[in-house]
């Protein structure tokens, strides 16, 4: 069985229907010559599911965290992604990309209103880039993230404009999102993917820029997802935030939104208290977006709701952004634009958390 | 030697020469005096076969040369003729004895001949010890005894001469001209002297003076 | 007073044109011709620097290896390294086309990239692809597919979507056209494909060719690369070497023909001291007035140095003008290769550069200036009294010519053939070879009297007939004045002499070429899988001949013999061109008997490293000797070899080296054969087997060829080379005779009194013509005496010194006597004709007339 550390999780009815789902044979989605496992519900095992998964499509380790630095904090976000190409897979050069590792940088600093960012794309192969599949470790070029045999997290990003450097230790046990990490993402069964955060990682961190090196503690939050198809075609993209309360709990939420007007075709929540394993999750008619404020990229005319009122279940939350430009154009690795912005989090007009939201397909319909 | 008769030469509507005569014997010496551009050169010209008359016969030795074409004409002018030039036109590059034996080798003369009748020449005309000298070591009277001693190496019937002394100073001159008379006589040829000068044409035995483009007695 | 003096010398020029003219056009030529051959070599060399920069772009420096490739690991370990921004793995491949049928038999360079990494540095090779409405064409550039440049597209008539056939090993490849590239510019002949596949569709796993590289400020390439595990015969070449190896290829080559291109140049300047001889002697009595009335001998002197220069800048001007339309027409018809193989397939854009032409201007302006700076000093010091004498001025030398100048630069010219090569540029020889030729001109007056004074004796000892008079005028002339006979035809001493050195030298190098294609291609017939690649030498080949293949050839019932070799391109030093590598079976003990040795072969015995057998290139370039130990890099180690004797090689300029298949097999592990030879049995047809077996093979892109077709049409290519040196050589040969007819012709004029005074003594007209006919013939026979000699001395120049230091091989001196006798009677009677026509106007009865009146 699974060697989690979280709880009973969903009623075991339920848990052996997915368990018989996942040996049945599974039909597989294809692209090309490229065969792309479907994702089926089943037990993580770790630390070996901390690793890469390279059959799957796409996958991504995504860390967002706030930095308490003086005078002004300032928010930081770092996601390797690894993605299978549709190329002919008989290929027997080594420098044949069938594996893709692509990494964003972003540093949010209030005062100067717009995302310090950089990104990264390269063909996993002789040990330049690659996905370590026994844990997490990453890397592209110079850029790394690594799990130590402890568990915690280095990261080293020597970016062009900044060279950031942390470490991030985890404080709370590791939270499966989903049913036991099996995550849904729409209608269809097999719209889903595999998903795991980290929250409440506490960070410390090397800044430097412009020659000038700062040093400050921060808190952060790891989501390690893997999948081959994720995305409904009527889905135009994303809304998501992962956020640390002030008093140990740990917040995730999102919903998949229609291309046309409508409600979502999927939503999601899970709420984890400071002291208990237990996690709760919050299915879609108990999880709403409300758009508070919006804003217009002058880059991209994309309009994004940058403030946002979403309920879980009988809470209602309110997300600030530290700085409305937070919008990243990474159409030169990834393919997509989308806005992904260090926020506080209020409720009931209380500031009760930080983190991020991340908001993806306002410029253009998401293709995953 | 050298009969003229009837003579006539136009140039555009003038008649430089007019029905001109001449008769000219053996050993016989006539100047032949005029303004510029009475038609002395032309009447030179003509006589020497460089150029030919409009009318009227030249007779060299009984040859009428008028009737003759150009290349018979030279062939004439080289056997029957000899000249003396104004300046001299002695070749530079040629030393004496060279320059003197000029005409006999356009006749063809074997080289023996030629050194026998050079020296006599040059003896005759004064300068029988330079043979090899170049003429760049040569006065202006020497060049033109040179230039006498060429005209009269190939026997020539006829020996025209044109200013002479034009560019000799006059005690040169005098002496030239005198030599000049001397070779023509000595050799039986007969001569005809152009010049401007009545104190040059009073060497000759006759002076005749082209008027009208007719030849007068002077 | 300046104004006077100005009028005086200016106004000779107004009243004989046609001497200003000539001075003027020569010089025109000669700049034209120089400046041209220039402007189309430069031209192509950037075009092809530019290619080549294209494909590395803004690279520091590029790990480079042999043609053959090197193994990928490497990246691992130099990508990784601190000092490394940035490293770009390509795999460059020479594609052998086979379909459509009409593009077979030609190559398409493809370099294979990361299409991540080589965007930062070679983003002209990122294609675009052509992707369907619909369809997710990210992974596009990832996948299989090719991605030609426009003018690849336009020039193999070819459309993205298409498919072509790659001829790898013995399978054909079909590659689709997946998009272009459009980033490259209008000129650029790039395909590119990603490097993944590359390896995989041809056949090129695990290999690549270089990797550039983008390394930190300040970093030093040189220690960097020295703490990399790099293979044998791989090294860092930093972007100022590779484009200096580009440059040094076709250097000697293109040096040689500028220096060829000057010749005319060269002749002109003599033509110049020809033409003011004369228009000074013609003018002696003014200058000497000038002289006399209190202008100085400087002023002299300066004055027709400037008249001289004067046309030099004339003839410049035009000679630049000139030059541009010759190279602009000259490129757009013949592309940019002058016969050399280097630029082939260029079609480059003409660059100007000021700097050259201001360069040609100057060069145009000096040779006119020189040219007649000479008679400007003769002048000056010419005695006024003398001068003032009536007289044609020529008639007499003032003074006899001073024999120790010309003898000074001959001594100058010996102790410059000592002089060592200036990268390989002999720079001493060329020097030698002017030096030599003004000298024969200077030399000339003092070499005429041998001539004439025994020949002008002897017509004086004569009878002669009256007819034959001419003759005897004309010795006693020219033995009286050698300068008069020197200076006529100057020209034609530097022209004709340099005639005779390039038609001996072609000569001799054709002959030797032959005698070697002999000695080199013993058998009937030759097979070759891979086509004829660019002479840089990059890319690796893809086609070789396969078991089957092998099998096919021996077994064919005509064929007694077959040899199999094995032949790549290795690189020895990073900043030289690649070393031909010929791995064949070759007889330790008696290695001539397949090897055209120079010397003699060191006897190879046990215990010794295996021998190796190099060509007289490798020796000049890289300093080996027989008994030297040389390291080859085979399978990327180096293998120490024995260099066992030297052989003669016309092929490669830069090197080949000759080991045992033997050898080479057992070291590298590898089996593939790349050419074969046949001897056929006696009865046999070889068109008939070429036939039979061509059908047969299964490498489609093999050529069969007979001996006797590859011989001819090596010495077709050999003398398509030398096409250009002939047009020059011609065209110096024509200055040389313009030179004669406008001499003669002032002399002519200058004469009228002197032939007028012979007309008057009874010379005929067609006597005075036979004069200067006989004048023109004596005064061109000496000229082609000194010039027969003197080119016979250039040949030896040429062919001893200058080939060897420039392109590192010898030959056997061998005299064309039928071409240099003919070429002497051509020059005798074009002489002859040309000083009569120049000096018919002397002949004329108002010449004749005019003798008589005062001057």
């Amino acid at each position: 069985m699974s060697a989690l550390r979280g709880g009973p999780g969903p009623d075991p009815r339920r848990r052996a229907l997915l368990f018989a789902l996942a040996m049945a044979p599974a039909w597989r989605w294809a692209e090309g010559g490229v065969v792309y496992p479907e994702v089926r519900p089943r037990p993580l095992v770790f630390p070996r599911d901390h690793g890469a998964h390279p059959d799957y499509r796409i996958e991504w380790w995504y860390l967002t965290g706030w930095l308490d630095a003086e005078p002004r904090p300032l928010g930081f976000q770092i996601t390797f992604f690894r993605t299978r190409t549709p190329i002919d897979p008989e290929n027997p050069s080594r420098f044949a990309a069938h594996q893709l590792i692509i990494a964003h940088a972003a540093i949010a600093d209030p005062e100067r209103g717009a995302l310090l960012k950089d990104e990264r794309v390269a063909r996993a192969g002789f040990g330049l880039a690659g996905a370590s599949e026994a844990d997490t470790e990453v890397w592209l070029d110079r850029w790394s993230f690594r799990r130590s045999g402890d568990g915690g997290y280095a990261c080293a990003i020597p970016a062009r404009g900044f060279d950031l450097r942390f470490t991030a230790r985890p404080t709370q046990p590791l939270l499966l999102q989903g049913t036991d990490g099996f995550s849904r993402k729409g209608p269809e069964i097999e719209q889903a993917s595999y998903y795991y955060s980290q929250p409440q990682l506490a960070v410390e961190a090397e800044l430097t820029r412009e020659g000038k090196t700062l040093r400050a503690p921060g808190r952060a939050w790891l989501d390690h997802e893997w999948s081959s198809t994720l995305l409904d075609p009527a889905a135009a993209g994303w809304d998501w935030i992962g956020m640390n309360l002030d008093d140990g709990s740990a917040l995730t939420a999102f919903q998949i939104r229609r291309r046309e007007s409508g409600p979502p075709i999927y939503a999601y929540a899970s709420l984890r208290g400071p002291d208990s394993p237990q996690v709760h999750t919050f299915a879609p008619p108990e999880v709403d977006f409300e758009p508070l404020a919006r804003w217009t990229s002058p880059r991209t005319r994309a309009v994004y709701p940058v403030a946002q009122s979403i309920r879980v279940g009988d809470r209602v939350f309110e997300t600030q952004p530290l700085f409305e430009d937070q919008e990243l154009d990474s159409r030169g690795s990834a393919g997509a634009i989308y806005w992904e912005g260090a926020s506080r989090l209020s409720e009931g007009g209380r500031l009760a958390g930080r983190g991020y939201l991340e908001m993806t397909g306002y410029a253009a319909p998401m293709r995953l | 030697m050298l009969s003229i008769l009837g003579l006539t030469r136009r140039f555009g509507a003038r008649a430089i020469l007019h029905d001109l005569a001449l008769d000219l014997g053996a050993g016989e010496y006539v100047a032949v005096v005029g303004e510029s551009g009475a038609g002395k050169s032309t009447l030179l010209n003509l006589i020497a076969g460089l150029d030919v008359p409009d009318g009227g016969q030249i007779r060299i030795d009984g040859t009428d040369i008028a009737a003759l074409d150009e290349d018979a004409r030279t062939r004439l002018r080289r056997t029957r003729v000899g000249f003396v030039f104004q300046a001299f036109h002695i070749l530079p590059h040629l030393n004496l004895a060279q320059n003197v034996e000029l005409p006999l080798v356009l006749l063809g003369t074997p080289p023996s001949e030629r050194t026998v009748r050079v020296r006599e020449l040059l003896t005759a005309v004064g300068l029988g010890d330079r043979e090899a000298s170049l003429p760049r070591e040569l006065s202006g009277g020497e060049l033109q005894r040179v230039a006498v001693a060429r005209a009269l190496v190939h026997r020539p019937a006829l020996v025209l001469a044109d200013e002479p002394t034009g560019n000799l100073d006059p005690d040169t001159a005098d002496r030239v001209l005198a030599l000049l008379a001397r070779a023509i006589k000595a050799r039986g040829a007969a001569g005809v002297l152009v010049t401007h000068s009545e104190h040059a044409a009073a060497t000759a035995d006759r002076v005749l003076r082209l008027d009208h483009g007719r030849l007068v007695p002077a | 007073m300046r104004w006077l003096l100005a009028h005086l010398i200016g106004g000779y020029s107004r009243q004989h044109p046609l001497r200003a003219l000539v001075a003027v056009v020569a010089i025109a030529i000669g700049v034209a011709l120089g400046y041209a051959v220039h402007l189309i070599n430069t031209s192509a060399l950037a075009e092809f620097a530019s290619a080549v920069r294209s494909v590395t772009g803004q690279a520091d420096a590029s790990v480079v290896g042999p043609r053959e490739g090197f193994g990928e690991g490497v990246l691992a370990v130099v990508g990784r390294d601190p000092a490394v921004e940035l490293a770009s793995p390509v795999l460059e491949v020479e594609a052998a086309l086979v379909e459509p049928e009409r593009l077979r038999g030609r190559t398409l360079p493809v370099q294979g990239i990361d299409l991540f990494r080589a965007a930062r540095l070679t983003p002209s090779l990122i294609g675009e692809p052509l992707v369907e409405d619909g369809e997710d064409g990210r992974f596009a550039l990832l996948d299989d597919g090719l991605y030609l440049a426009p003018a690849v597209l336009a020039e193999l008539g070819l459309a993205v979507g298409d498919t072509i056939g790659v001829q790898v090993g013995a399978q054909v490849e079909r590659l689709r056209i997946a998009g272009s590239l459009p980033g490259a510019s209008a000129g650029d002949h790039l395909a590119s494909m990603d490097i993944g596949f590359a390896q995989w569709r041809f056949d090129r796993l695990g290999q690549l060719s270089r990797i550039d590289l983008q390394l930190t400020p300040g970093a030093d390439p040189r220690r960097i690369a020295a703490a990399w595990p790099l293979p044998a015969g791989v090294a860092l070449q930093t972007a100022g070497e590779a484009s200096t190896r580009v440059s040094n290829l076709s250097r000697a080559y293109r040096v040689n023909l500028n220096v060829l291109a000057l010749v005319a140049l060269f002749t002109g300047a003599f033509l110049v001291y020809s033409l003011q001889s004369q228009a000074v002697a013609a003018r002696r009595t003014q200058l000497a007035f000038l002289r006399v009335i209190g202008t100085t001998r400087g002023e002299v002197e300066r004055l027709l140095v400037i008249e001289a220069a004067a046309f030099g800048l004339a003839g410049a001007l035009l000679g630049i003008l000139a030059g541009l339309g010759v190279a602009a027409a000259a490129l757009r018809l013949l592309g940019g290769d002058l016969g050399s193989g280097f630029f082939t397939g260029v079609q480059p854009a003409l660059v100007f550069q000021l700097g050259p032409a201001l360069g040609f201007f100057a060069l145009g302006v000096a040779a006119a200036t020189v040219g007649g700076w000479m008679p400007a000093r003769d002048a000056a010091r010419s005695l006024p009294a003398l001068a003032l004498k009536a007289g044609s001025g020529l008639d007499h030398d003032a003074s006899r010519s001073p024999a120790w100048p010309g003898l000074a630069l001959l001594a100058a010219a010996g102790a410059l053939l000592l002089l060592p090569p200036i990268r390989e540029i002999p720079l001493g020889a060329y020097l030698a070879i002017a030096l030599l030729l003004v000298a024969a001109v200077l030399l000339k007056p003092r070499v005429a009297p041998w001539l004439f004074v025994p020949l002008r004796r002897w017509l004086a000892a004569r009878t002669l007939p009256a007819r034959a008079a001419p003759w005897w005028l004309a010795t006693t002339r020219l033995a009286a004045t050698p300068r008069f006979a020197a200076i006529g035809a100057a020209g034609i001493v530097a022209s004709f002499a340099l005639m005779v050195a390039m038609a001996t030298m072609v000569a001799s190098f054709r002959a030797s070429v032959d005698q070697w294609l002999e000695q080199v291609l013993p058998a009937q017939v030759y097979v070759r899988a891979n086509p004829t690649t660019s002479a840089s030498g990059l890319g690796g080949s893809t086609a070789y001949l396969t078991a089957e293949d092998r099998r096919v050839l021996a077994a064919h019932p005509q064929v007694d013999r077959v040899e199999l070799t094995r032949s790549l391109k290795v690189s020895v030093d990073p900043a030289r061109a690649a070393v031909s590598l010929i791995a064949r079976p070759i007889d330790r003990a008696d290695p001539a008997g397949v090897l055209p040795l120079t010397g003699s072969a060191l006897a190879w015995q046990e215990g010794q490293p295996p021998p190796a057998w190099v060509s007289e290139a490798i020796v000049e370039l890289y300093g080996a000797s027989v008994g030297d130990e040389i390291a080859l890099p085979i399978a990327g180690r180096a293998e120490p070899f024995l260099v066992a004797g030297v052989w003669r090689d016309y092929a490669r300029q830069f090197g080949a080296i000759a080991i045992d298949v033997a050898d080479y097999e057992r070291l590298s592990g590898e089996r593939t054969r790349t050419e074969a030879a046949l001897w056929l049995t006696p009865d046999a047809s070889a068109p008939q087997v070429i036939r039979e077996l061509q059908g047969q093979l299964e490498t489609r892109t093999a050529e069969l060829a007979e001996t006797g077709e590859i011989r001819a049409i090596s010495l077709r290519i050999f003398d398509r080379s030398f096409a250009v040196t002939y047009v020059l050589e011609l065209a110096a040969i024509v200055i040389g005779l313009v030179g004669i007819a406008a001499t003669f012709s002032a002399q002519a004029i200058v004469r009228t009194r002197e032939l007028g005074m012979l007309r008057h003594l009874g010379v005929t007209r067609g006597q005075i013509l036979g004069l200067l006919a006989i004048e023109g013939l004596l005064v061109t026979a000496l000229a082609i005496v000194i010039g027969l000699v003197t080119g016979l001395a250039v040949a030896w120049i040429l062919i001893e010194i200058v080939n060897p230091q420039s392109f590192h091989w010898t030959m056997d001196f061998r005299l064309p006597v039928g071409l240099v006798l003919g070429l002497i009677a051509a020059l005798l009677a074009a002489a002859a004709a040309t000083a009569v026509v120049a000096g018919r106007r002397a002949v004329s009865g108002e010449a004749v007339l005019a003798v008589r009146e005062d001057w």
